[in-house]
């Protein structure tokens, strides 16, 4: 649940970074971290593993800047991938106002795509949160490996994207998509928080 | 010391001139701020508040999982700094609460006052729902691709 | 018995005390109590370690050594406090019509065995 102070003009939602082990989210994080002007950022936290798998979270807060006379404030996390961490899957899902969704372009990763989105729909609804209900957008990772390895756009559109929402091809190891999915999860995320308001 | 909402700011003035706290640091279970003192950027308190919501979502489960009961707080004793971290419900949902402390105060001083801010916080806090929805302007699309433009250098 | 479940019963016992507990001090926190309903332990166990370690610190820097027993006065009763070995101090909180020789003479001789 976005935490909107009128009074702070403050906005603070919160961002989860979902998807099967070693798709490539903390690399989303750490990319961005790398990217972004130190005073727009804090630091990074990465629980994680000796082997950096994702123990628990990656966080990293964001300072957008002024959107609507708002400040605007993200937090960023990833969840663990691997499928035995749910239990902290869960904590962290708590509370979030988007989701990216981040798959592993790999054929061979082709059904662990689909077992941690149905993950990602049950813990949604163990929270009472209908998947349908939250901003999500979809970024289809590896799309640099070889082309006889990965789906396409298209592939992974029509595996996984049954309701269409926004879905951008990534290779967050070396930055491409990246911003561009933020972007799409930011701007679901905030116009779902300005429904209901009079426009113009 | 800073608060989101000004009802919070007596109970934890309040606190802090009694507990001799050093740092203190409100937040929703989610971890989202709610109020802060001591801490000198606000994007460290929001990682204080992740790990410290974290923290406190995890051994709650864990006490669920193993029967251990209700969650009260823990407290670290560090060599030089110490800290409570708490979790109680307010009218605005479950918030918790994460206090570092030096040796000029104790864990029993800081609990003491902690509880008595709690009850404050409760009685203090406005029953009325605060409005949900911001008035994001029409273009405010613009003002957000401003701003990731800025964020990314591109 | 352990030794400190005796010393709480032996100051309890003595007519007009309404509460005694073992306190750590530095930490402010309850370590064994016998009390009255009425008598908060736990900000008597905080108030009475920070009061402790203050008088302590003033004891000190006046040249008076260790203090043995400190006795706070009120409208409506005391607090009476005899520091043990470590950081554990014996408190007793007591009625205005408490017998205050008895209740100073068991606090001292319990909180020597306070182990
Ligand atoms: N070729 C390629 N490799 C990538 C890409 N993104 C991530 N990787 C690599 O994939 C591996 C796993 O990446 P992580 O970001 O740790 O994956 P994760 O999703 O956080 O994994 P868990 O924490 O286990 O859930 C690392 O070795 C990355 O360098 C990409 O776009 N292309
Ligand atoms: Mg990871």
């Amino acid at each position: 649940m976005s935490l909107v102070n009128f009074t702070a003009r403050e906005i603070t939602c919160k961002i989860v970074y979902y998807g099967p082990g070693r798709s490539g989210k903390t690399t989303n994080l750490q990319y961005v971290y790398g990217r972004v002007p130190e005073n727009r950022r804090g630091r990074m936290v990465s629980l994680a593993t000796q082997t950096d798998r994702t123990l628990f979270f990656d966080f990293l807060p964001l300072e957008l800047g002024t959107i609507s006379g708002f400040t605007t404030k993200f937090q960023l996390y990833t969840v663990p991938g691997q499928s035995y961490y749910n239990a902290t899957r869960k904590l962290v899902l708590q509370g979030a106002d988007g989701v990216v969704f981040v798959g592993d372009s790999q054929a061979r990763r082709f059904d662990d795509n689909l077992e941690s989105l149905q993950n990602l729909q049950d813990n949604l609804l163990s929270q009472g949160v209908d998947v349908r209900q939250l901003p999500v957008v979809f970024q289809y990772n590896k799309q640099d490996l070889p082309a006889d390895l990965v789906l396409s756009q298209e592939e992974m559109d029509d595996a996984l994207n049954f309701r269409a929402v926004p879905s951008y091809p990534a290779d967050a190891l070396h930055g491409a998509g990246v911003f561009e999915t933020l972007r799409g999860i930011s701007e679901l995320v905030l116009k779902r928080l300005a429904v209901g308001t009079p426009v113009g | 010391m800073k608060a989101l909402e000004p009802w919070v700011v007596d109970p934890l003035e309040t606190f802090l001139a009694e507990s001799a706290a050093r740092l203190t640091l409100l937040m929703t279970s989610s971890g989202q701020v709610v109020a802060q003192h001591g801490f000198s950027r606000s994007l460290d308190v929001m990682t204080a508040a992740a790990l410290g919501a974290g923290i406190v979502a995890s051994t709650e489960e864990l006490a669920r999982l193993t029967g251990a009961g209700r969650f009260e707080g823990l407290v670290h004793n560090g060599q030089r700094q110490s800290c409570l971290l708490a979790a109680f419900a307010t009218p605005r949902g479950r918030w918790i609460g994460l206090v570092v402390f030096g040796p000029e105060t104790s864990v029993g001083i800081v609990r003491l006052f902690f509880d008595q801010m709690v009850h404050q916080l409760v009685a203090a806090a406005p029953r009325e729902l605060a409005p949900s929805a911001p008035m994001l302007a029409e273009n405010f699309e613009t003002e957000l691709n401003a701003s990731l433009k800025a964020l990314f250098g591109r | 018995m352990t030794e400190t479940q005796t010393a709480l019963d032996r100051v309890t016992r003595v007519p007009g005390v309404r509460g005694a507990l073992v306190i750590a001090a530095a930490d402010g926190l309850v370590v064994a109590e016998q009390l009255m309903e009425d008598v908060d332990g736990q900000a008597v166990a905080a108030l009475a370690g920070s009061l402790v370690l203050r008088l302590a610190r003033t004891a000190e820097s006046a040249g008076l050594g260790r203090p043995r027993f400190l006795h706070l006065r009120g409208d409506a009763g005391s607090v009476l406090a005899a520091p043990g070995a470590d950081d554990l101090v014996l408190v007793a909180v007591v009625g205005p019509d408490a017998n205050l020789g008895l209740a100073r003479l068991e606090l001292l001789e319990a909180a020597g065995r306070l182990a």
